[in-house]
């Protein structure tokens, strides 16, 4: 595995960005800040490498927001209507959030649908069936409860892992966030299927020429299904870190998560045409964009300049990415001259 | 022989699969006029084009978007900001003309931004159009702020989105306006056709010597001239105009309505006319809906299924 020079590239902006902020902004570079990074941004970079494995075969998928909003309100309803066990529940959720996944893929594979109009329709669908199960419409008076199952609550919790290493006298760390750990894990676990198994060679196959895995015996069908299930997967992990975090969930829960994962999957380098890109990317984007809303809160930029800023980040982040591809192309052209 | 054959059978399919929406149209028609007799009065039939012609107006312009490959998801802050800017020139007490004009020109202009960026940094349009939702949706708020802005005393203005004229709804000639225009540009200008070659094959219609980029940047101008247009008319409906208007979901519903008619969201094969269709369907069954007391849940639900079948069955028999 070579490392890209769009990772490279990343990184280095990230420590820039992290360098800045920690100069000019105040108490950006202080264990509080950092612990609110991890803490706000750890569910959006497992969102966004959920988002990357419809992208590496070169689809889309519109509906993670929804599914963050029908497996919370799923939670919610078993936990506190039927009071089902959280052991029992963290499995339940998991299933729901890759059965709603797989269904956008066999929409794809079965029904030809292009994926941005079948996550689409099943954006509107999903979220209406969160409106549909919704405990706080069926069981009045339940919508002020808060869920205290101390499985589902306890994904909410903080390590003081500079206490433990013993480095607290010397350096102020955050207390680090079980979610960064679930994200963490989470990393290693799609970094190495990705990268090491052969579902991540049939994923990048399929993703860089679909015709030619097809041609070759791969399965398309099973590693595209397969590759949006794992982006309800992650839909469905997000959505219990948010709903521990407020020990509730409502029908709007999660409502434009998605536009985020992409933008964030987008920075980190995992190409719209299909086939390029791994896990390390759009973790690290999801941070980097967390980095810059943090670090312009507390620059006392207005929440609306922050926007325009976004927005000004993805169009950078693409347009350097077209910068490779014309570059590559170019060397590309060059070599075959030299060769002919 | 066999290659006239072979491009025939096709369009044959595709004229099946065209044909299988107005007749799904008609059987909800049905299905709500003997439900609820109310359905068919002309208030509410009259009623329904007014609902539709804000995404009317945004699908007809974004049509030849889609049919070259494309999508524009800024739509909805587009129409924020075109109100915003409307609401501070009649602040100004500038004519009504500048007023209009001011409002549409913001939206040309994001257009064209998009287009140049789309067209000529060859950058995907669904990451510049998000990135361009999320800039102009900032810039409305710093703008307008999250305060409403009433627009009190101005009756022309306000004509334009609440008044009527011969019995109609002003704002539905507008929409009956914009759609004719766009379906003569689609038929009978050389627009009409550089869009379809576009989208059929991109680099053909290049090195034929067309030119693509800039048929490409007009394409997404006409989309923000579209979005802005509606904003117009919304700010004068509501009397107040608000930068948080033309909500997330705004764009979706506009892409619903395009490849409902059936335009291939892959570009190529599309029509303005048949995006009025899937405009006219979406609100039809909106309204039904409404009119029967769905509530909001299944009527999502529904949205989704409507979309996911329509679709399946043009791309089974296509």
């Amino acid at each position: 595995m070579t490392i890209r020079p769009a990772t490279v590239a990343l990184v280095l902006f990230f420590a820039a960005t992290l360098a800045f902020f920690s100069v000019s902004a105040p108490r950006f570079a202080t264990a509080t800040n950092y612990e609110n990074l991890m803490a706000g941004f750890s569910f959006v970079a497992i969102l966004a490498m959920g988002q990357a494995f419809p992208i590496l075969v070169r689809g889309i998928d519109l509906s993670i927001g929804a599914i963050v909003g029908l497996v919370g309100m799923v939670v919610f309803d078993l936990t506190l209507i039927f009071h089902v066990p959280g052991y029992v529940i963290l499995p339940v959720a998991l299933v729901v959030g890759m059965l709603a996944g797989a269904l956008n893929g066999v929409l794809v594979v079965v029904l030809r649908l292009q994926p941005f109009i079948a996550t689409l329709a099943t954006l509107a669908a999903y979220r209406g069936l969160t409106y549909t199960i919704s405990g706080r419409q069926l069981v009045p008076g339940l919508s002020t409860t808060p869920i205290t199952d101390r499985w589902i609550v306890g994904i909410e919790n903080y390590f003081d892992v500079g206490g433990w290493l013993g480095v607290n006298k010397l350096l102020a760390m955050p207390w680090f966030p079980l979610s960064f750990f679930i994200m963490l894990a989470l990393f290693a676990l799609f970094q190495t299927l990705v990268l090491a198994t052969r579902f991540g060679r049939d994923l990048y196959a399929v993703g860089g020429n679909y015709e030619a895995a097809r041609l070759a015996g791969i399965n398309t069908g099973r590693v595209i299904i397969t590759a949006y299930a794992l982006s309800g997967l992650c839909a469905a992990i997000a959505a219990l870190i948010m709903v521990a975090r407020f020990t509730t969930a409502t029908e709007a829960l999660g409502t434009g998560s998605e536009l985020t994962a992409i933008a964030a999957a987008v920075i980190g380098g995992v190409s719209l045409a299909g086939g390029i890109g791994s896990m390390f990317g759009p973790a690290l984007g999801a941070f980097l964009l967390g980095a810059v809303l943090l670090g312009l809160t507390l620059q006392g930029v207005p929440q609306f300049v922050q926007q325009i800023i976004t927005g000004a980040i993805l169009l950078a982040a693409v347009g350097y990415d077209r910068l490779l591809v014309v570059r590559r192309q170019r060397r590309l052209a060059a070599n075959l001259a030299q060769a002919g | 022989m066999s290659t006239i054959n072979g491009t025939r059978s096709p369009q044959i399919a595709q004229r099946v699969a065209a044909n299988a929406l107005p007749l799904a149209m008609a059987a909800i028609v049905v299905v709500f006029a003997i439900a609820q007799p109310a359905f068919l009065t002309p208030d509410n039939l009259i009623g329904i084009v007014r609902q539709v012609a804000l995404i009317g107006i945004m699908a007809t312009c974004m049509t030849f978007v889609i049919m070259t490959g494309g999508v524009d998801l800024s739509v909805g802050p587009v129409l924020a900001i075109a109100g915003l800017v409307s609401f501070y020139c009649l602040q100004a007490d500038l004519p009504l003309a500048v007023v209009i004009l001011a409002g549409l020109a913001v939206g040309v202009l994001i257009g064209t931004f998009n287009g140049l960026v789309i067209a000529f940094l060859q950058l995907p349009p669904i990451i510049v159009t998000l990135a361009t939702l999320s800039i102009v949706r900032g810039s409305a708020l710093i703008l307008g702020g999250p305060e409403q802005h009433l627009i009190r005393n101005e009756p022309a203005y306000s004509f334009i989105g609440a008044g009527s004229l011969f019995g109609l709804p002003f704002s539905i000639y507008i929409f009956a306006l914009v759609a004719a225009v766009m379906i003569f540009v689609q038929r009978r200008t050389p627009l009409g056709l550089l869009v379809t070659a576009i989208g059929d094959n991109e680099r053909a219609a290049h090195l034929s010597g067309h030119r693509t980029r800039i048929t490409k940047t007009l394409v997404y101008a006409i989309s923000g001239f579209g979005a802005a247009l509606a904003g117009i008319i919304q700010s004068s409906q509501v009397h107040t105009a608000l930068a948080t208007y033309g909500p997330f979901g705004t764009e979706l519903d506009v892409i619903a309505a395009v490849v409902l008619g059936g335009t291939s969201i892959m570009g190529g094969n599309g029509s303005v006319a048949r995006t009025l269709l899937g405009v006219f369907f979406l609100g039809i069954v909106n309204n039904g809906m409404n009119i029967l007391n769905v509530p909001i849940d299944i009527q999502l639900i529904a949205k989704g299924a409507i979309i996911v079948i329509a679709l399946a069955i043009a791309a089974r028999r296509s």
